[in-house]
């Protein structure tokens, strides 16, 4: 029994990770309707960048929030460089323009930071807890935490503020926003700096237990997107579900069966819902456009 | 003899009925036109008729043939071709290529036969530029037979267009709001060109709002409002009767689908 | 002969020329780098027809050219077969794989068929590293034959040279003999717009499954003929690196284009080995080359998209308006 609570735990830490990552991709597809390939590496950049900050001496804390906003910060100029450029509805240049600009983005982190792999340190030293027979690092409680906050605080800006409206105006109707005194261009611009701020939310608050590199941004980026269509995009409720859904089947898999079938997790269910359902489980077909 | 039957086609969309049971004939060799104030289901009717949508209810009988359940591409080699009120050429590809696009429809050299360059895919090759050459001819925009369509004038792609359709020598040809952003020299091609196409033997239905276009062109008129048909007879006809009058005036203001 | 059918020749010309180059070039070195730009040129060839041609994109090509070599490297080495037979089941295994990924773009488009391919490319280097019984796993496949061709073996860099690039003629050839032809107008048609190509009667669900399962299977050979050369292969080769690579050398090459993407593939090959073809270049000017690769391929792909969405090949039709496309 403590054994499978042990992967549950697991499960629901990996599945925090990939809820933040699959609420960026769905923060992108609400406003534009488009995929952003480099989803990833904003994840990847929030780790570096944090790691970077505390070497130059900041306190954690600091250095966590700074990176967090630097990356906001590049997502939002990543949208102005590579993505605005690219006017209309082509799917096929947006997908190539994310595709090289994550290459870019890569590239970039490995000439500042370098191919090493680096460490954060925990956010609260401290021994594990222990309760019902299962061990829960410090840092899961951290990232549930954070996790937490992050949906409520996005609810609450999506709702209840002017802000939030305005969003989901742009998302609903673009020209209707525009005729209502939305200014659409910017809405896309803040959208991709909230989807690479969570992004980075997430690449910061798991680095301590996983190291960082700069090349991690490709495979986290495929099971966020998988985890945001497992449960149906353009649902920041059911992307959270689908990235806790995805981290359990994960974590049962690896624990029941072999470590080594963990990211080969992520990608079969990728394919299946692609195959099979690409409107999501969660979501009844034909409510949401693919 | 009656081409074309539609009987009781019906289409809804969550709660809205955009085309609600509707039924008429057209007869080989006219020109029809669906006409209806905004939101009255023409397109959806449209899109119902030609296999890209499929109606929840109603038969639509082509020469005998029902065409409810086909996909766009067997209706097309039925003999039904459509054009787009959004027109859909291949941007990169010039006029001419357009429109050989079309003669695909009734080619039948294989793939492999293309892979190895025999003579058969090399021959067949010809004739579409042949053909191609000759629509474009018959539509009177051959000059442009070499231009991208990225690079064509509005009433020209609109043409180029109907000389793809015609490619896939169809016997009923459905036009989506032809002459929708034409000037009015644009108009006068358009009707000199679908005069010639309804003499070259293929029985037309159009969609259009431009009445003068409509009155001057069809031997009958479909009038939808609303999703109804609410009437239907020659041109004459239409343009006094007192329901289609109402229709267009007055009435509520509220917009559907 | 006039300007249109000249300029369709290029890449037959193309290749002409570059099967003539061991008569001119003896550096076994210099030799075996323009092996493998055949090598990718014969990937690029196949991705030009998916991807600048028919609009289907895959992110994930270099897992076609891996289900190749490891086939012709299993079938040699382990079955011990002709390499011929080796070299045919690795394209039949590939053109498999094709298949297989031409299905869910039967009902994908756009993103979620790239990520669709995206996910199959990774999922190809997963099961290339963890099928160790077949694949040697992280260490890979070793001992690798030369390629030969009944009794007769190739060796020499010349001739392996001449295998390679030969293999692109043919592809080539083939590849024109599509594209000037009906399948090619049907695979601009859906590539300009799918609701067009459908309203013409064009087979869109045949369109695209041949055109996975050519690209595919060009793929495939240029893996056995990558392990023929190389004598190893192992799953590094095979990553998603190496498939954007490929996408970029197609993208800045240019769409409805053979040519480009051969000439783009050639190029970037040439950069990976730069500090070879140029004997006098300073050490750390060619690490620094070297270690800014893909950045290249990066800026390059973002750029193109951005100012010449249509390519190189766009750019030269641009300059020579109008017409047929090499």
């Amino acid at each position: 029994m403590s054994e499978f609570l042990q992967f549950l735990v697991a499960g629901l830490k990996n599945g925090s990770i990939y809820a933040l990552i699959a609420l960026g991709f769905t923060i992108v597809y609400t406003a534009t309707g488009a995929i952003n390939f480099a989803q990833g590496e904003f994840f990847m950049l929030g780790g570096m960048i944090c790691v970077s900050f505390t070497e130059l001496g900041l306190p954690l804390p600091v250095a966590a929030v700074a990176a967090i906003a630097a990356t906001a910060a590049i997502g939002a100029a990543f949208e102005l460089l590579a993505v605005r450029p690219i006017a209309g509805d082509n799917p096929l240049r947006i997908i190539m323009v994310t595709i090289g600009g994550a290459v870019v983005l890569r590239q970039l982190a490995l000439h500042i930071f370098g191919p090493d792999e680096r460490a954060l340190a925990p956010f609260t030293e401290g021994a594990s807890l222990k309760a019902l027979g299962v061990a829960v690092e410090l840092q899961t409680l951290w990232i549930w935490g954070l996790t937490a906050l992050a949906v409520v605080l996005l609810a609450f800006v999506y709702r209840k503020t002017t802000f939030g409206r305005a969003m989901r105006a742009t998302a609903i109707r673009r020209d209707a926003a525009r005729l209502v005194g939305v200014n659409a261009g910017m809405m896309v611009t803040v959208a991709f700096a909230l989807a690479a701020g969570l992004g980075a939310l997430a690449g910061v608050a798991v680095a301590p237990l996983t190291q960082t590199a700069f090349g991690v941004g490709a495979i986290i980026g495929v099971k966020g997107f998988a985890a945001a269509i497992l449960g149906g995009i353009g649902n920041p409720i059911t992307a959270v579900a689908g990235g806790l859904m995805l981290g359990l089947l994960e974590s049962f898999a690896a624990g029941y069966f072999d470590p080594v079938y963990k990211d080969g997790v992520a990608l079969v269910v990728l394919l299946l819902v692609l195959f099979v359902a690409p409107q999501g489980l969660l979501v009844r077909a034909g409510r949401v456009k693919v | 003899m009656t081409l074309l039957q539609v009987r009781g086609v019906t289409r809804r969309f969550g709660g809205l009925t955009a085309v609600d049971d509707v039924s008429f004939d057209v007869f080989e060799g006219t020109v029809k036109a669906l006409i209806g104030p905004n939101g009255a289901g023409k397109s959806t009717l449209f899109n119902a008729l030609t296999g890209f949508d499929k109606p929840d209810e109603g038969s639509v009988l082509f020469d005998g043939e029902e065409l409810v359940g086909q996909r766009p591409r067997d209706t097309v080699r039925a003999g039904v071709a459509r054009t787009f009120q959004n027109t859909q050429l291949f941007e990169d590809m010039t006029a001419g290529e357009n429109v050989m696009v079309g003669c695909q429809a009734r080619q039948r050299r294989s793939f492999t036969t293309a892979m190895l360059r025999l003579p058969g895919a090399i021959a067949e090759d010809r004739e579409a530029r042949e053909e191609a050459s000759r629509l474009l001819r018959l539509i009177g925009v051959e000059e442009w037979i070499d231009v991208p369509a990225a690079d064509l004038p509005a009433g020209i792609r609109r043409l180029v267009e109907i000389a793809r359709a015609l490619a896939t020598r169809p016997r009923l040809l459905l036009l989506d709001e032809p002459a929708a952003g034409l000037n009015a020299t644009e108009t006068r091609e358009l009707v000199q060109t679908l005069f010639r196409v309804r003499d070259s033997g293929v029985t037309v239905v159009i969609v259009e709002h431009d009445m003068g276009l409509v009155m001057e062109v069809s031997d009958e008129i479909v009038v939808l409002d609303r999703g109804r048909k609410i009437a239907e007879g020659p041109p004459r006809m239409i343009q006094k009767d007192p329901a289609v009058i109402a229709a267009y005036l007055g009435g509520d203001e509220e917009d559907d689908v | 002969m006039n300007a249109k059918t000249l300029r369709a020749l290029a890449p037959l010309v193309a290749v002409a020329v570059a099967l003539l180059v061991p008569l001119v070039v003896s550096d076994r070195f210099i030799l075996k780098v323009f092996t493998f730009a055949g090598i990718n040129a014969l990937v690029v060839v196949g991705l030009a027809l998916l991807f600048g041609y028919a609009g289907q994109v895959s992110l994930g090509h270099a897992a076609f050219m891996g289900l190749g070599a490891y086939t012709s490297a299993f079938c040699t080495v382990e079955l011990e077969w002709p390499w011929l037979l080796g070299f045919v089941a690795a394209g039949a295994v590939a053109a498999f794989g094709g298949l297989i990924l031409a299905i869910p773009a039967l009902r994908l488009k756009g993103y979620y068929l790239a990520m669709a391919t995206l996910g199959f490319g990774l999922l190809m280097s997963l099961a290339f590293t963890e099928a160790r019984p077949i694949t040697g796993g992280v260490d890979g496949f070793t001992g690798i034959p030369f390629p030969s061709l009944g009794p007769l073996e190739i060796r020499s860099a010349a001739s392996l040279y001449w295998l390679v690039w030969g293999a692109v003629g043919i592809a080539v050839l083939v590849a024109h003999n599509i594209t000037s032809l009906r399948p090619g107008r049907a695979m601009r048609a859906l590539h300009g717009s799918e609701l067009g190509a459908q309203a013409c009667g064009v087979d869109i669900v045949g369109v695209k499954v041949r055109t996975f399962v050519v690209s595919a299977l060009m793929a495939g050979l240029a893996g056995a003929l990558y392990a023929g050369v190389v004598g190893f292969v192992s799953p590094s080769v095979f990553t998603l690196t190496a498939s954007i690579t490929f996408i970029a050398m197609t993208i800045v090459g240019g769409t409805s284009s053979l040519a480009g993407p051969i000439l783009a593939a050639v190029a970037l090959t040439l950069v990976q080995y730069v500090d070879a073809l140029i004997p006098g270049l300073p050490r750390e000017t060619a690490q620094t080359i070297q270690s800014y690769q893909e950045d290249i391929y990066g800026l390059a792909i973002v750029l193109v998209v951005i100012f010449a969405p249509r390519g190189l090949a766009g750019l030269w039709k641009r300059r020579n308006a109008g017409g047929e496309t090499p």
